[in-house]
């Protein structure tokens, strides 16, 4: 819990690396998350970014709202891009060309970057061991190209492609499990995080540097455009997320469990879908039914770590 | 049937189900999302299937699994994924498969921009994947002809079991002009028990394949494909005379948008009394060779105008088809800005008062 009662900016720093007046929509979470994330990971990092939302407001020539080298890279390749630049400062500090010193190499994909087109680099990047951060900001959708589904959308959210109606209901299936798919490769350090509880996401970002090899972190971002709800709601919309159990905070650590967070009990999930316009079609039935997978999930979840902490 | 005011991207959706066409895969990206999120909906209407993909390299494959099958399938795609189709596509040409490909271009290399943009002439036409292979490519220039020649592309793709490829850029795909989709008649899809691969109860089984390991084999079938391709050449040229029955004195080359803009600066120009006309291409591939050697020969004929967005692609092609046996010009707007009327109709009055000399 130490690190979400917080709120006092000056325990972060004031130096801005990614900088405003990029194009992010009202309200972008994501945007919120490369802050964040160049605040923990400071200036002597290398940025490989997936073409993406927060590539696209951030890039376009001739302004950049990057304070560290950057690269951008096609939708399909930022964890191979990454490895490249590891592997090449690796052999440039062997052979004494480059000063030797850490230097954080980060990878960065959307949710459609990352759970569908890049996920063949990142299982590649993962096995390899690369000393990489991937960080899949995940806002549920092909939120750039106009709000298509990803296998990040969760099930019954009406996106462009998966439109609700009476032949479906919505979304199909559910989202896929990325930091299981990355912990299933064995990786040092894989967490969840949300961009409601900035403290905690830059603590992990830190670990993750503190931790030898390939890391994820995978962070909800919510973003109003694609949700259809108000660009102020963001940050409460997160934090309803994490208390309803819908996205769980939790770090899998040298094979190892834990929870970020302890809830004394699951928020309905209906406080979280109520104001987003992407689930205004449900059911009851349907509510009845994601609360019972996101019950279901949370419960598995809190039995692993309690299964990490006994072990 | 009335006419229906409708985007380029939904008219594309909108004609491949009148085509008969009810299997599309694809994967967003901007300027054609449309499509998918068109059909996405209508054809949940019509009983079809809509598989959105993880990557374009997964759609274009999900074409190759359906058209092996026998099934009346398309793409819809922009320029960068495009590019991930490229295996896809050279596979498809090897094991002879028919389906439809869309490439609503926009601005390159690399992640370019969304903007309208031809540069993938060369892409398209050159064959973007490995070996001798070539697609039909079909470029048309208003929703109208989109439209068209989407409900054209499945039976011509069937007929030399070979992909069809149509180009267009965002201005054709996010316009919305009139369509009557009942311009074209639909054609049954012709009976694939010869080659699909349907299951093999009762006959013998159908192989899908483009692996020659005898190189005999394989030149004896790339001269097949050659043969085929030649009488494409032979058969689908397709293009259209504008202004040219008056011996024109400068014929301009452009195709789908540019076309338009030279379409109205050639009446500019016709208004002041200057003799200038189009042939515009319909099929970049097959191109209009034949045609454009012809007017080269006629002696009224002082030169030749390309207009495109790309930095010249169609122009080399030109000046092949021409021999280069009259001056061609070429004026060009690049990175997703469309010539304007005016500047166009500056080029054209200064070539033509060249011709003049």
């Amino acid at each position: 819990m130490e690190h979400f009662n917080v709120f006092a900016s000056k325990l972060v720093p004031g130096r801005e690396l990614f900088s405003p007046g990029h194009k992010a929509c009202q309200g972008c979470a994501p945007a919120l998350a490369m802050r964040y994330l160049l605040k923990a990971a400071g200036p002597n990092t290398i940025i490989a970014n997936a073409t993406g939302c927060m590539e696209i407001i951030s890039s376009a020539y001739p302004d950049i709202a990057w304070g560290v080298p950057w690269i951008h890279v096609a939708f399909e390749n930022a964890a191979a891009v990454a490895s490249g630049i590891e592997a090449g400062i690796k052999v440039l500090q062997r052979k004494g060309k480059l000063a030797p010193g850490k230097i954080n190499v980060i990878a960065i994909g959307g949710d459609g970057g990352t759970f569908d087109i890049g996920l063949q680099a990142l299982s590649g990047m993962l096995e390899r061991g690369h000393e990489v951060l991937y960080l899949c900001y995940d806002n549920e959708a092909y939120m750039n190209t106009g709000i298509q589904r990803s296998s990040a959308t969760p099930m019954f959210s009406s996106t462009t492609t998966s439109p609700a109606g009476k032949k479906i209901p919505g979304q199909a299936t559910g989202k896929k499990d990325l930091a299981g798919i990355a912990a299933a490769h064995n990786v040092g350090y894989v967490a969840t995080a949300c961009t409601s509880y900035p403290f905690d996401f830059m603590a992990k970002v830190k670990t993750a540097f503190e931790t030898p090899g390939s890391k994820l972190i995978h962070i909800f971002a919510p973003c109003p455009t694609g949700w259809r709800s108000a660009p102020n709601e963001i940050i409460k919309l997160g934090r309803l997320a994490v208390q309803t159990g819908i996205f769980p905070l939790y770090e899998y650590k040298g094979g190892q469990y834990h929870m970020s967070m302890e809830l004394p009990f699951l928020k309905p999930i209906k406080s979280y879908m109520k104001s987003q316009g992407r689930y205004r079609h449900l059911s009851e039935e349907q509510i009845a039914m994601v609360q019972e997978n996101v019950t279901a999930r949370y419960e598995w979840l809190q039995k692993l770590a309690a299964a990490s902490q006994e072990g | 049937m009335a006419k229906l005011l409708m985007k380029g991207a939904e008219a594309i959706g909108e004609a491949a189900i009148r085509a008969g066409c009810t299997a599309y895969f694809a994967y967003p990206i901007t300027p054609q999302s449309e499509v998918a999120e068109y059909l996405s909906k209508r054809l949940a209407e019509v009983g079809g299937t809509f598989v959105q993909a993880e990557s374009e390299v997964a759609a274009a494959q999900m074409v190759y699994g359906a058209a092996g099958a026998g099934v009346r399938v398309f793409t819809t795609s922009s320029s960068p994924g495009v590019s991930l189709m490229a295996e896809t596509m050279s596979y498809m040409a090897g094991s002879e498969l028919p389906a439809v490909f869309v490439n609503i271009m926009r601005a390159g290399p690399g992640l370019g921009g969304i903007l309208p943009c031809q540069s993938d002439y060369n892409q398209a036409t050159r064959g973007a994947g490995h070996g001798d292979y070539s697609f039909m490519i079909i470029a048309p220039s208003t929703v109208q002809e989109l439209a068209d020649w989407m409900i054209r592309a499945f039976p011509l793709s069937e007929k030399y079991r070979n992909p069809v490829m149509i180009v267009g850029d965002g201005l054709i795909a996010q316009m919305m002009e009139p369509v009557d989709f009942d311009a074209v008649k639909a054609e049954e899809m012709p009976d694939v028990e010869g080659w699909a691969t349907t299951g093999a109860k009762n006959r013998p089984r159908n192989l899908i394949n483009s692996l020659f390991l005898d190189p005999l084999k394989l030149e004896e079938f790339n001269h097949h494909l050659k043969e085929k391709y030649e009488r494409m050449a032979r058969e689908e040229v397709r293009y259209e005379n504008y202004m040219m029955d008056d011996e024109p004195e400068l014929v301009c080359v452009a195709y789908g948008t540019t076309a338009r803009i030279v379409k109205t600066a050639i009446d500019v120009l016709r208004a002041e009394g200057l003799k200038i006309g189009l042939i515009r291409p319909i099929t970049l591939l097959p191109f209009p060779k034949d045609i454009l050697r012809a007017e080269s020969e006629k002696p009224h004929v002082k030169g030749f105008a390309v207009v495109e967005m790309s930095n010249g692609q169609m122009l080399d092609d030109v000046k092949w088809a021409t021999l280069e046996r009259k001056p061609v010009s070429f004026f060009s707007r690049n990175g997703g800005i469309v010539p304007n009327p005016e500047e166009t109709v500056e080029f054209l009055r200064k070539e033509y008062e060249r011709t003049q000399k």
